[in-house]
């Protein structure tokens, strides 16, 4: 599991620590947990939206959820895992809220500008904010058509690195369900980029 | 298992036998170039086409202005708290003024019930003196009246 990165602070309190402060009553100790984890968490949920205020909404529920849910936090495992975990499960829950609700044909995600072809082989520049843009435009729409799950193990396998293992560990779900969904993404994914790319021919 | 003669004379010039470690002239060359044609071929795949692009996007990680000040007014409403923590504050509270309502009640009653021992001794010296004076008790009259009044029954 990805480890936070610890300041080279040793004033800087163990999240535990933090949490029992929390829960003693001294509610001002909660912003040193955001403050620490904010970054973290910003990153995250724009991997799986795109709108910035969609991003912060999810970012606001992860932790008025983590406030709420404080009390059942063991202290078994480290407060870091419970709540990545709990991360996970929100963004989950937000995205499959979001698919009830949302429909979108291939044909409305094509680019006026520019071709599929061309944008899928325009390796973004880190300082151009335009190309950036089209870039995250046509992952988040090859993104948007695969199920949520198999979305999310996609996203911590192939973009983040992470291992099977870790990703039964955030998820709460079993490995062989993992295994399966990640399956079951790459089939998803490459379904919609031909889909695109066919769109393309034809049009 | 016994190995025979045989064998271990077959085994002694197996082993005798010095390793060869020459390569063919530029193999490494001949590798890297079907290397370099899967790495295209590969490349030429959507998907991988597709997650090339994914993977260099860079992950932003900016949060916006003072946004942990929103959050904490959002907790700060939310702030929800345990029933019994609630419950013995109030009691914590209520127990100075309860020990102090104890005192003052305790000390009026100690007051009260001194002041009605003092009057009933009073009272009671002053009846016993008119009484005596009055009528003065005749003992006998007094313990024997109930068997007067057994003659009348029968």
């Amino acid at each position: 599991m990805e480890s936070i990165e610890k300041l080279p602070n040793e004033d800087l309190r163990p999240d535990e620590e933090i949490v029992a402060a929390v829960l003693g009553g001294d509610i001002e100790s909660f912003e040193e947990l955001i403050l620490r984890y904010q970054p973290r968490i910003f990153g995250m949920a724009r991997k799986y939206f795109r709108n910035e205020s969609d991003v912060e909404d999810l970012v606001q529920t992860i932790f008025t959820k983590t406030y709420k849910k404080l009390g059942s936090f063991k202290k078994t495992a480290p407060f870091e895992h419970w709540f990545m975990r709990l991360s996970v499960n929100t963004c989950y829950d937000a995205l499959r809220r979001r698919t009830k609700h949302r429909e979108q044909a291939v044909s409305d995600l094509m680019f006026e500008d520019e071709s599929w072809q061309n944008r899928l082989d325009n390796i973004p520049d880190s300082e151009d904010q335009e190309s950036l843009d089209k870039a995250n435009e046509l992952v988040h729409s090859v993104m948007e058509q695969i199920s949520n799950k198999a979305r999310i193990v996609l996203t911590m396998q192939e973009l983040e690195g992470r291992s099977i293992k870790e990703i039964s560990e955030l998820t709460g779900w079993s490995i062989s369900l993992v295994k399966v969904q990640a399956f079951r993404a790459r089939k998803e994914m490459r379904a919609a980029v031909e889909r695109f790319l066919k769109k393309e021919d034809n049009l | 298992m016994s190995i025979s003669k045989k064998d271990k004379k077959f085994l002694k010039i197996a082993k005798a036998i010095p390793l060869n470690e020459k390569s063919p002239l530029s193999f490494s060359k001949r590798i890297m170039t079907e290397v370099r044609e899967i790495h295209t071929q590969e490349i030429t795949i959507p998907e991988e086409r597709f997650l090339k692009l994914a993977r260099n996007i860079p992950v932003t990680e900016q949060t916006p202005y003072t946004f942990e000040k929103r959050i904490m007014a959002i907790v700060q409403d939310l702030r929800v708290e345990n029933p019994f923590a609630i419950w013995s504050r109030v009691l914590w509270r209520a127990a100075a003024p309860c020990l102090g309502i104890m005192v003052l009640t305790a000390l009026l009653s100690l007051n009260q019930s001194k002041s009605i021992t003092d009057s009933q001794a009073l009272l009671s010296q002053d009846t016993f003196n008119e009484n005596y004076e009055i009528n003065p008790p005749d003992f006998e009259t007094v313990m024997l009246a109930s068997f007067d009044d057994l003659e009348y029954t029968w």
